[in-house]
């Protein structure tokens, strides 16, 4: 299986795979990760206010997207949406569909986050003077989002390869294209293996951006 | 002049009532302290006067302006607190501030005040409690008596009328309560205005103009000067004292 053939097919559709992927799944899965992490500060914001109506809304909304698949709400979405007169291209679409899908889970863990923080500093910054969003900008959201930053960047993690879904949504994304590749060549088990080690390595550089990432957001001078 | 006046306060915890009916007066330059057995009520009437729990009802007049406790607004809240300082029994420093921050943060973000001069105020108060070196360092980094410092630098950048001290050094070693007591000192040296709820007798004793002791959510007795200390009336004043003291 592994001929001269295979090793040249490997070589040449490297390029042509590690292009989706710079030009696809990243930027798919980068825009998904921003605005699912707006999404969970605002969900987590309201709930961590108690604030009357919107708190039920998003209980609401978390329970529909945490109890369906990710796959479901992609087809959902793609089919459901111009029914109701929303017309987007697929890409447009699946970075919707990504950012509420991991808004709903990362919500829960900015929640989690937020309410780890002590009540003392919300009172601290009562008696400075300072008014409720003033603390929650100032003190409680930075504290709270150093102690979520590891699990956000597990969900980045994850997203980019589930990325891959979006290919049922008819986005050609890198696992997409390369299922392409290999149509052509009918020798899917070597691509499928070098599209996995692409995948591995756009992770193993988040992991090494996550481990920067904690040394910027600092401990606040704990020594470790 | 009355800067703080409070009538019938009270507060429940569901079916517990923990302040059953307070009356307290401040004057411009009083030191009170409010002494009295652990779950006295003590923390809470502090806490109370500073809207930290949310009072029953009575009335509480500030600058000489009566609010009814039991309806008073989020603005008139945030008008008094501006005017007061807090210093609390864990310090509540911001931790992912510096000191510095922690100092300026009341100045520049609640009080619109220019971030140069807020440093400046900042470093003039950190100076006063000997913290000034410490400035660009975090509260984890700190000893227990260097954040209870901060704390209070915290509280006087504001200029506030009056000062709250809830029992700023219960969780301190000898040692660090001096240094705390010491920078206490100055305060009162300087006139501030200040509440302080302590467990400290000779402190109290040596600072206070004003002394209230409460036992089980009222106020048993109180007094001026060190006739409180020297000839409490009550049975019950007498004998916590003598405990306190021994």
């Amino acid at each position: 299986m592994f001929n001269s053939d295979t090793l040249e097919l490997l070589v040449s559709s490297f390029p042509k795979i590690l292009e989706f992927g710079l030009k696809v799944t990243l930027p798919l899965a980068a825009i998904a990760f921003i605005l699912s992490t707006v999404i969970a500060v605002i969900v987590a914001m309201i709930q961590y206010a108690n604030v009357p109506v919107l708190r039920q809304i998003s209980r609401f909304y978390i329970w529909i997207i945490r109890g369906t698949p990710l796959l479901v709400q992609l087809m959902v979405a793609f089919y459901g949406l111009p029914l109701i007169g929303i017309r987007a291209n697929p890409f447009v679409m699946a970075v919707i569909v990504f950012s509420f899908n991991e808004g709903a889970y990362s919500s829960e863990t900015m929640r989690a986050a937020m309410e780890a923080v002590p009540a003392g500093q919300l009172e601290a910054g009562y008696c400075s003077g300072l008014n409720y969003l003033q603390i929650m900008w100032h003190i409680i959201l930075p504290q709270a989002f150093r102690t979520a930053f590891p699990s956000l960047f597990n969900a980045l993690i994850s997203m980019v390869k589930d990325t891959s879904l979006a290919s049922s949504i008819t986005v050609v994304e890198m696992f997409t294209r390369t299922k392409q590749i290999a149509g052509q060549s009918y020798n899917y088990f070597p691509l499928y293996i070098e599209v996995a080690l692409v995948y591995l390595i756009f992770c193993t550089v988040l992991t090494y951006l996550q481990k920067k990432g904690e040394k910027i957001l600092g401990t606040y001078g704990v020594r470790k | 002049m009355a800067i703080l006046e409070i009538k019938n306060l009270t507060k429940s915890f569901g079916d517990n009532e923990i302040l059953k009916g307070i009356d307290l007066q401040v004057n411009k330059g009083d030191v009170v302290s409010i002494l009295g057995p652990s779950g006295s009520g003590k923390t809470t009437l502090l806490r109370c006067i500073n809207f930290l729990e949310k009072p029953d009802s009575g009335i509480l007049s500030f600058d000489g302006i009566d609010h009814d406790l039991s309806q008073i607004t989020k603005n008139d809240i945030a008008a008094i607190r501006k005017k007061t300082g807090f210093v609390f029994q864990s310090y509540n420093l911001f931790a992912n501030k510096t000191v510095l921050e922690n100092v300026t943060l009341g100045l520049t973000s609640a009080r619109k005040v220019p971030k140069k001069e807020a440093i400046e105020k900042a470093m003039d108060v950190l100076k006063k409690v000997g913290m000034d070196e410490k400035a660009n360092q975090y509260p984890s980094q700190l000893s227990g008596g260097q954040q209870q410092r901060v704390g209070i630098a915290r509280a006087l950048a504001t200029d506030p009328e009056i000062i709250y001290f809830d029992e700023p050094t219960s969780a301190l070693d000898p040692q660090l309560t001096a240094e705390v007591l010491e920078v206490m000192r100055t305060l009162v040296d300087d006139g501030m205005t200040m509440i302080v709820v302590t467990h400290e007798m000779s402190f109290a004793k040596e600072v206070s103009s004003h002394a209230v002791f409460m036992a089980d959510g009222v106020i048993v007795e109180e007094g001026f000067g060190k006739e409180f200390f020297e000839n409490p009336k009550q049975a019950r004043t007498r004998e916590f004292l003598r405990l306190a003291t021994n």
